[in-house]
């Protein structure tokens, strides 16, 4: 059409701030990862801290415990949140109100989440009380402040309690707008519930199942707000995570420099997976067509 | 189906609303309790409403972080609807050099952590001077926004039919008119859900009013986090807790109001 060269600078505003506010961010990085900036002594270091963070020890350890996090919640909150779908599948209005309750914890900021579990793991909220009493059966006392494994859990736990709604909304998506007509087949052909469920309805869900893995794997390695409120990445480091990590360096110790190093490596990554999700979600087809 | 498994379903069922609800209502129960009673626990509260004066008035203190998240927020929401809404429309209807690799530009934008951005932020912004003004931290928060928004509006575009724009064209209209005429009207459930998830992340976010503000320009969940944060000063929970419930209000108000085209933005917006 005529006026289609005319149409493209329509993108224009979108392209300018976001090319401001997301490209030239990327390029100062790039520049602060090669030197000592803002230091008393300025200098070009090169490549030097991207040797030193492969055996800086307090950057595995967060790598490998963001990813163990990430593995434990994807094994609870799959599972749960596709159990969900199944168990509120019917339309009715209970099934309604409840599917709204769990997908509200999602809307709620990070921050606050953090700050209601701070609330209720101390020793006298509910759910310091009932772990307590719990764990007082077996002679121990649930304490999320010292004991690391305890944090840990309680971590994960409020992981599953604020992002399950997520994957239900998903599952729940997938088992409305899925094929019956190969389901009504199986069961006239006899086959048992698992049967239909693994060769029917579960071809039918992998697609968006991977999809919102990926998209909460990603988000797994970004937790930051929550975590930090309920834990302060404690005890020792038992709950430090790779962003508090680049945080404590970069806006507390003032080292911006390796900061940005590590902040680049951890932005390629999430990059990778991003591309990888987009293939799940668009099963290969491309975003735009 | 059988009375057992209707029972059971029953039992799950109530376990999970309880599971949802109670976090929320301890919150609430918190923020209304005095400081006495929540040393105790709070988990029945003895309706003491010190804790919403001093957040509402006071000081000022939460006010100003109240007032300031209200504001920032909902600027934020109405720049990046004006900017993606164009934007949006271009990269379903024309096709042009690069497209989808600039679609998917803007979407690791959406997928970076914040903590990539706020270094390099924190010294530019200091830089420019807009350090601690809402300007900048409304700036930042494009970041984010933008892909957002155009995703949605995208996603929603690229099932309105091209054969009404080659229609509308064939009549005479100009590219604007179709656009405020026909494209808008279309998209008004789009419009809805971008709105909501540009306005949820500004409302939400800690990390870069955190890392952007100090005092002037600090929202709510960055002052939690400040008021959270002083370990060993004894934290005063009431306040924290009234504040932390006013930032649950408009989820928990607007999440009936769009329900019908929340999961569709979820999966979007959140990506």
């Amino acid at each position: 059409m005529r006026n289609m060269r005319f149409q493209v600078w329509l993108l224009f505003p979108a392209l300018a701030v976001t090319a401001f506010v997301g490209i030239f961010p990327i390029f100062s990085l790039i520049n602060y990862a090669l030197q000592t900036p803002f230091a008393i002594e300025n200098r070009f270091i090169g490549l030097d801290y991207f040797r030193v963070m492969f055996r800086d020890y307090r950057v595995v350890d967060a790598v490998v415990r963001n990813l163990t996090f990430a593995a434990i919640c994807l094994a609870i909150e799959i599972p749960l949140g596709l159990g969900l779908a199944y168990l509120l599948r019917s339309p009715g209005k209970i099934n309604a109100v409840i599917s709204a309750l769990i997908a509200l914890p999602t809307l709620f900021p990070p921050v606050t989440i953090g700050m209601m579990w701070l609330l209720m793991t101390r020793s006298n909220g509910p759910i310091g009380i009932i772990f307590n009493s719990v764990m007082g059966l077996f002679g121990g006392i649930y304490d999320p402040f010292r004991d690391s494994l305890h944090a840990f859990g309680t971590v994960v736990l409020m992981d599953v309690w604020h992002w399950t709604g997520l994957i239900f909304l998903v599952s729940l998506a997938a088992l409305s707008g899925m094929d019956e007509t190969y389901i009504l087949s199986a069961r006239t052909e006899g086959a048992t519930r698992w049967q239909i469920f693994r060769y029917t309805e579960f071809p039918q869900l992998i697609f968006p199942l991977t999809f919102v893995s990926l998209l909460r794997l990603i988000d797994t390695l970004k937790v930051f707000d929550e975590v930090y409120i309920l834990t302060g990445g404690g005890p020792g480091l038992s709950t430090e995570f790779i962003t508090q990590y680049i945080r404590t360096l970069g806006i507390e110790q003032w080292n911006i420099g390796y900061a940005s190093a590590i902040s680049l490596v951890y932005l390629y990554i999430v990059v990778v997976l991003c591309w990888l999700m987009i293939t799940a979600l668009t099963k290969g087809r491309g975003l735009i067509e | 189906m059988t009375k057992l498994s209707i029972l059971l379903r029953v039992i799950i069922l109530t376990i999970v609303a309880a599971l949802f609800i109670i976090p929320i209502y301890f919150t609430f129960s918190v923020s209304i309790s005095s400081k006495a009673r929540i040393n105790e626990g709070a988990i029945i509260p003895d309706l003491y409403i010190g804790h919403w004066i001093e957040i509402t008035g006071g000081f000022g203190y939460w006010r100003t972080g109240i007032i300031n998240s209200v504001i920032i927020s909902l600027i934020c929401m109405a720049l990046a609807l004006v900017i993606s809404l164009p934007a949006g429309y271009v990269f379903t209807r024309i096709k042009f050099l690069a497209d989808k690799h600039l679609f998917f530009w803007f979407l690791t934008n959406r997928m970076a952590p914040p903590v990539v951005f706020a270094i390099p932020y924190l010294m530019i912004w200091r830089g420019l001077k807009i350090w601690d003004t809402h300007g900048g931290l409304i700036l930042a928060y494009m970041v984010f926004e933008i892909p957002i928004t155009i995703w949605i509006i995208a996603s929603f575009l690229a099932v309105i039919p091209r054969e009404i724009d080659e229609a509308a064209y064939i009549d005479g209209y100009s590219t604007f008119r179709l656009f405020v005429k026909i494209i808008l009207p279309l998209l008004r459930p789009a419009i809805g859900v971008a709105m909501f998830f540009a306005w949820l992340f500004a409302w939400t976010d800690m990390f870069f009013a955190s890392v952007l503000t100090s005092v002037n320009a600090k929202t709510l969940p960055a002052q939690l986090l400040t008021a959270l944060g002083k370990v060993g000063w004894g934290v005063e929970y009431g306040p924290a807790a009234a504040a932390g419930f006013v930032t649950l209000i408009p989820g928990v108000t607007l999440l009936y109001w769009i329900r019908r085209y929340i999961l569709r933005g979820f999966v979007l917006g959140r990506l």
